[in-house]
């Protein structure tokens, strides 16, 4: 009763509110500028020496990285619309925003919401440049929907249908999560993973194609 | 894929890595590692303004001038830097491009100049930006006009063919009362016949006083009866002479008996003839009173003789669809206060609203703000609504107005520009005659290419003096023409240069180039290298015909047909046969000397 008299009173406050502005004459687009001064985030990397010393990168390829990075991004950070954004014109034929999700998890290691340069350009140089050891790691960091160590299932079968969702068709994806749980409890811990990986000699050879993608 | 987002590529084909564990096949191989190029700086001179910019940037889209090995012709080795004669502050604009993937339209620069750069660096118009596009397309669409209606004037005015057949020779003097002294005074006696006609039917219904065994007074037209039947009679007869020729001269009857004005002048004539036809029969001559009525289009008659009410008519024409949301927008106010206004006063006794159509006349009084005063509403209901309507019949009718207004503003305008230009037409040539200076380097090559062509043929370019006296027979004859114009601008030739000079000359206005027309000769430059890609396309050999027909047809027994293959025999009919001068003055003059 008293919700309904709450909400009574607030469109009739509403309503004065609007019949006041009639009267008055405001135009409506005064008070939709005041929306407008977003915060503006800005965010300045580490220095370049820095981030020479953090990565594998030589000088060259920071600095080209980075004036590509900020020619895209000029507040400095990315966030997750973006990133989606910029997944969907990839992959235009599929639906993108899940594996552009999980994938924007999986680079902002502090979880704060928003990729900086130095986040971006250490996961790609560990990606592109690190041993396999550190590669298998990454992965397992993104199949690690919810980051607690362990792959389980519904984690694995999450991850593969938003990459077969890349491909536009919903195709029922093949779980390998079996071949990788060795003492089958059920989830797939980083050792497991590792290993499992390591035998596979498809898998090593498929983790170099990328490395001289800079 | 923008250039921009190909900074995003080398972070994709990472965390492609991320499939990797979970594949189901083998990886194709990597595509091999393009020319990694070092990203170096290029220097960009666009006439003294150096631009620089990294050469990936300029890569970003290989098919314009910039990005592909065509900048390479423009490679100053001594500076080492890439040399442009171009415009720099439009060049600013199209660098921006390849910076930020967008182009923009600075409204401040002229829209052909922007054109000309766009079409020079190889980038299309349309991928300028959401935020210019209008405002180019605008621009372009207006300056298109203009030019087009350039072209159609000076089609109209300067069209000098003076061995039209008679029919086309009064067509023409139909249409344009000032080619000559006859159009002019037939167009002023039709103009004072209209008049008259209209005077008389307006007069002859004034009340001139009682005759002395009538009680009722009598119009003028019935006391004069035999007066206004025979000025009526005499304005008749103009106007069905003045039909007649127009029909006879017309070069497409069927289109001209289609047209306005031509159905305005048959209702115009019409009344006359059936009132001598009809005889006093009782049934008919009523109706006969009512086509009198359409004697009064004969005043429609005068939109022959002036713009204005030419572009008024044309202007409602355009704003057909504002008129149309005004009458609809109308008629739905108007039945919805007729019908409350009915059922408010449905009340009160000796009411005038009999009916809801009844109401409507209150209503259209009412809203147009007329307030006749014959219908009142008398119930308080019946008042506060008459003044909604009154207060909403102001903003309906406003609402359109202005668009109507401003459009016929801008038809307006447009006619006044028109006019504007033909008149700065007479002083633009004399700027430009002053302005134009031989370019000598370029002369010289000019003259030592004709004279290679002369020793190739082993004939010999003569007769300019005859040419020239038949160009002047010619504009004598019909001013304005560019034989007239360039044998103004002779005499400069002359004094420049020697007589090849005058040759150019008539080159120059003989071009396709309609702005350019009139002898510029120091515009020969650009104007001869543009001719020559143009005099190869048919279409322009067709599009102007100049004034060298009666040369043409002079020559017509002398062309030999072993001279020079020529493209399209020059000598069809006045109307048809159009080519470029150039082309036609040196076939004209190899065809002469044949005949030597």
């Amino acid at each position: 009763m008293s919700s309904r008299r709450r909400r009574c009173k607030r469109q009739l406050i509403k309503f004065t509110q609007h019949i006041a502005r009639l009267i008055s004459g405001t135009l409506k687009s005064d008070n939709e500028d005041e929306e407008l001064e977003s915060t503006t985030e800005r965010y300045q990397p580490e220095n370049l020496e820095q981030l020479q010393s953090q990565t594998h990168f030589s000088r060259q390829e920071l600095q080209l990285l980075y004036r590509g990075f900020k020619n895209e991004c000029p507040s400095g950070v990315v966030n997750e619309d973006t990133f989606k954004n910029i997944y969907a014109l990839f992959f235009p034929m599929g639906d993108s925003a899940k594996y552009a999700y999980f994938l924007f998890n999986a680079f902002d290691k502090d979880q704060n919401g928003s990729l900086s340069f130095e986040e971006l350009v250490c996961d790609l140089s560990v990606l592109l440049r690190g041993t396999t050891q550190e590669k298998l790691n990454w992965a397992f960091n993104l199949y690690d929907i919810d980051k607690d160590g362990h792959i389980t299932k519904e984690e694995m079968f999450d991850i593969l249908k938003s990459i077969y969702d890349l491909m536009g068709k919903s195709i029922h994806p093949r779980l390998k999560e079996e071949k990788m749980d060795i003492n089958q409890d059920g989830v797939v811990t980083i050792d497991e993973f590792i290993d499992s990986c390591q035998k596979d000699e498809n898998i090593m050879q498929s983790l170099k194609i990328f490395d001289n993608a800079v | 894929m923008a250039g921009g987002v190909a900074a995003w590529l080398p972070f994709a084909r990472a965390a492609a890595i991320g499939w990797m564990p979970v594949a189901s096949a083998p990886m194709p191989l990597p595509p091999r590692d393009k020319r990694r190029s070092q990203d170096g700086l290029i220097i960009l001179n666009v006439s003294g303004s150096r631009f620089q910019t990294w050469r990936n940037t300029l890569e970003r889209y290989p098919d314009t001038l910039l990005g592909s090995t065509e900048r390479d012709f423009f490679f100053h080795e001594e500076t080492n830097e890439y040399f442009f004669d171009r415009d720099p502050d439009i060049f600013r604009h199209i660098l921006n491009f390849y910076r930020t993937g967008k182009l923009h339209y600075p409204r401040h620069e002229c829209i052909s100049a922007y054109d000309e750069e766009l079409a020079f660096f190889g980038i299309i118009p349309e991928i300028i930006g959401d935020c210019c596009y209008e405002e180019y397309k605008d621009r372009r669409r207006e300056n298109a006009e203009r030019i087009q209606d350039d072209a159609e004037n000076e089609n109209n005015n300067d069209m000098v063919v003076p061995s039209l057949s008679f029919r086309e020779t009064m067509w023409r003097a139909f249409e344009n009362p000032h080619t000559s002294t006859m159009a002019l005074v037939f167009y002023y006696v039709t103009g004072f016949f209209i008049a008259v006609s209209v005077m008389a039917n307006v007069v002859e219904t004034v009340p001139c006083g009682t005759a002395s065994n009538r009680v009722k007074e009598l119009s003028c037209g019935e006391r004069y009866a035999l007066a206004f039947f025979c000025l009526d009679t005499a304005c008749v007869m103009i106007f069905t002479v003045e039909y007649l020729l127009r029909l006879i001269a017309a070069p497409s009857r069927y289109k001209f008996v289609k047209s306005v004005m031509s159905v305005i002048d048959v209702v115009a004539i019409m009344p006359y003839y059936i009132g001598l036809v009809m005889t006093d029969n009782e049934d008919v001559s009523g109706a006969f009173v009512t086509l009198r009525v359409f004697r009064v289009f004969r005043i429609f008659k005068f939109s022959r003789h002036s713009a204005g009410l030419r572009i008024l008519g044309y202007t409602l024409k355009s704003c057909a669809s504002e008129l149309g949301f005004l009458l609809f927008s109308l008629t739905m106010a108007i039945i919805i206060f007729a019908t409350v206004m009915f059922y408010a006063e449905k009340g009160s006794s000796s009411s005038k609203f009999t009916s809801i159509p009844a109401a409507f006349w209150y209503t259209i009084v009412t809203m147009t703000t007329l307030g006749y005063g014959d219908m009142v509403p008398k119930t308080i209901m019946g008042k506060i609504f008459g003044s909604i309507c009154s207060l909403s019949g102001v903003l309906v009718i406003a609402l359109p107005v202005p668009v109507i207004v401003s459009n016929f503003s801008r038809i307006y305008h447009q006619s006044q520009r028109a006019e504007k230009r033909r008149a700065q037409k007479a002083s633009k040539e004399a700027g430009q005659s002053l302005v134009c200076k031989a370019n000598p380097i370029f002369d010289t090559d000019h003259h030592h290419l004709l004279h290679c062509l002369e020793k190739t043929t082993n004939h010999e370019f003569v007769d300019e003096q005859t040419y020239e006296t038949s160009c002047m027979e010619v504009s004598g004859m019909k001013q304005s023409m560019s034989c007239s114009s360039s044998s103004s601008s002779s005499p400069h030739g002359l004094t420049c240069c020697s007589r090849r000079n005058k040759r150019k000359s008539f080159n120059v206005p003989n071009s396709n180039m309609t702005g350019i027309r009139r002898g510029s000769i120091q515009e020969l430059s650009t104007i001869h290298i543009r001719e020559r890609p143009q005099s190869n396309s048919r279409s322009s050999l067709n599009a102007k015909f100049e004034e060298t027909v009666p040369l043409n047809s002079e020559e017509q027994p002398y062309i030999t047909a072993a001279v020079i293959s020529m493209p399209t025999p020059p000598v069809t009919t006045p109307e048809g046969g159009d080519s470029s001068c150039s082309t036609d003055f040196l076939r004209s003059n190899i065809v002469r000397v044949s005949a030597l």
